[in-house]
């Protein structure tokens, strides 16, 4: 196990700032402070450092994005809405080390030079919201956050806010929207936040994770963590597991460590001497890999793209072998259908029927061609949409039927006289581009094999 | 319609913020947590209060599902729903759990008003399946021990 990140977590002291100022937090800020803010920005570059928050992007180049126009305002926002399923790492990080996220804040806002900063968590964390409060009155009495932070004459006020249920507040520009006040409907881009974001000023949106990496980079120096990881991936990864293992919860681990080694040291094995069937690595919206893809995986981003898949948030859910893969994914499906913004039509549709086809199959009212059709349902949402929530919802439904293929296609009992939803009256309404319902239902019922490659 | 608390806590959000329209979300939150609702008496109140219109207000107070129309109980238990936790049957617990507090099947809210209980979307406690939280507090898992704990409350 690594340690860059949780050296200091296991003890609850950590939480007062006498604590973990003894243990050196606020001496990257201060490092940060000495240097010029292109300095900051180079050093978090040379580092390796990549968005932890699922996408990858660098963050030295996200950073470098904002060229801040005469009169214009710099806004830092730390995404800590953390809501995609399997994901609570950075519950456990502002729960424990409250002090080194806010360091990651003032670090990100210095290199950008924001003045203003916002910790925008999910309407579910407001207790951890009263821990980073507590923290932030006790730095900002201790004139590190405020007015001239650290005696240096630079700026910054942080701002906490609560979400109120919704998903898509994850989304960069969803957050951005939900911070203004407003329904959390994605923005279209470009123009990029580092352009428009916040009230139309150029923004950045960090993971919390990703700034309490800054925070520490600062103070050990690029060299420490590039030295960690592989070469593509830098440094370390908190891994937030949960299933079927022994001992869930949150591990660092070093860019590059084993998958399997991990599942059987940190996470203890899979529970109940069970095998393993299944992994998501990365939250929901990353492919599923079955137990054999899993096997020679290392736990960066180079080795699970390699396999078709994404580190994404690194939260990991583990199956075991006895799981129903398709009342899994059924429940997966009602997930993004149930948090769907509705702004753009493919994903607001397209979501619900995935869910809606699941359940008629596990309700053993499938039609032949409905294996198909949710392919292709996810097909017609897939790159069609503002936000990445409609690409995520796809994920999980091609990879669970095509690498379960059985379980789902023993769903299917053929033939079917008539689909459930003509049978029942609602569903579908085939208008343009089909027969009218009516003549639908007197039309013979597909047979043969399902009109689609899986 | 709102404690001195609440509203102080509203205003404190607004004067830091750059228009009213800032403090909207925090007006909610504050009005569903002592109101357990934002209805359309609570929405012109947050309009009044916030000098927004109603529609405006409403429209985001739909959006977040944490703001309920209608009335929720003194407290309220959410189960969590997402893939973890269903897969340690959280949704019987919640079915075990209503039970216990006397809510009928397809209600939410006990007869005397004192506790919702909701399936709902991941609440990030995965570890602790089947995660589950008593008002802002996370409670899981939801054994026999916790549910005990919270019908005492």
């Amino acid at each position: 196990m690594a340690d860059f990140l949780t050296r200091h977590t296991k003890d609850p002291a950590q939480k007062k700032l006498d604590t973990a100022r003894g243990r050196g937090a606020y001496e990257g800020f201060r490092r940060a402070l000495a240097m010029s803010r292109q300095e900051v920005v180079a050093e978090i570059d040379a580092s390796g450092l990549r968005g932890r928050g699922g996408a990858g992007f660098p963050t030295g180049r996200k950073w470098s994005f904002i060229h801040a126009k005469e009169g214009q305002s710099v806004y830092l926002l730390c995404n800590a809405d953390e809501s995609e399923p399997g994901t609570f790492k950075d519950h456990h990080l502002m729960t424990f080390d409250p002090h080194l996220v806010l360091e990651g804040v003032a670090v990100g806002a210095y290199a950008i030079g924001a003045h203003r900063a916002y910790i925008y968590l999910r309407g579910e964390y407001a207790s951890i919201a009263e821990t980073l409060a507590a923290a932030l009155r006790e730095a900002t009495a201790a004139g590190i956050i405020g007015q001239s932070c650290l005696g240096s004459g630079y700026d910054l006020s942080v701002g906490l806010q609560l979400g109120a249920g919704a998903y898509i507040c994850g989304e960069e520009t969803g957050l951005i929207q939900s911070l203004e006040g407003k329904r959390a409907y994605p923005r279209v881009r470009p123009p990029f936040p580092a352009v428009h974001g916040f009230l139309r000023e150029p923004t950045v949106v960090n993971n919390v994770e990703t700034l309490a990496c800054a925070a520490r980079i600062m103070a050990e120096g690029a060299e420490a963590f590039a030295r960690l990881g592989t070469r593509q991936s830098a440094g370390t990864k908190l891994i937030s597991v949960s299933g079927a293992v022994e001992r869930p919860g949150v591990y660092e681990v070093e860019m590059g460590y084993p998958l399997m080694q991990f599942l059987s040291h940190e996470a203890g094995g899979i529970s109940g001497g069970r095998r393993l069937k299944a992994i998501i690595p990365g939250g929901t919206s990353v492919p599923v890999l079955t137990a054999e893809e899993a096997a020679p995986l290392t736990i960066d981003y180079e080795s699970m793209l390699s396999a078709g898949t994404m580190l994404g948030s690194g939260g990991m859910i583990v199956f075991g072998d006895g799981t129903s893969m398709p009342h899994a994914l059924l429940r997966i499906a009602e997930f993004y259908a149930h948090e769907s913004c509705g702004e753009c039509t493919p994903c607001r549709e397209g979501t619900g029927w995935m869910a809606w086809v699941l359940r008629r199959l596990l309700a053993g009212e499938g039609s032949p061609g409905d294996l198909g059709l949710l392919l292709r349902v996810g097909d017609n949402i897939e790159g069609r949409t503002i936000c990445g929530l409609g690409d995520a919802s796809v994920q999980p439904v091609r990879s669970f039927i095509r690498k379960f293929r059985q379980e789902f296609e023993a769903l299917a009992p053929l033939p079917v006289a008539f689909p459930a939803w003509q049978l029942h009256g609602h569903g579908p309404r085939t208008g343009r581009f089909g027969p009218p319902v009516e003549e639908a239902a007197q039309s013979q019922p597909v047979e043969g094999p399902p009109d689609y490659v899986l | 319609m709102l404690t001195s608390e609440g509203l102080e806590e509203i205003e404190a959000t607004r004067a830091e913020e750059p228009s009213a329209r800032h403090a909207l979300l925090t007006a909610l939150r504050v009005t569903q947590r002592e109101r357990h609702k934002v209805g359309p008496e609570e929405i012109e109140y947050i309009a009044g209060l916030l000098g927004l219109s109603p529609a405006i207000v409403e429209g985001v107070a739909r959006f977040y599902d944490q703001i309920t129309a209608s009335p929720t109980g003194q407290h309220i238990v959410r189960v969590c729903g997402g893939i973890t936790c269903y897969l340690s049957q959280s949704d019987r617990v919640a079915q075990d759990l209503k039970g216990f507090l006397g809510i009928a099947d397809g209600e939410e809210t006990s007869p005397d008003g004192e506790f919702t209980v909701r399936l709902v979307e991941c609440i990030g406690d995965c570890d602790h399946a089947p995660a589950g939280m008593l008002d802002d507090r996370f409670v899981g898992p939801l054994d026999e021990r916790a549910l005990r704990t919270i019908s005492e409350r």
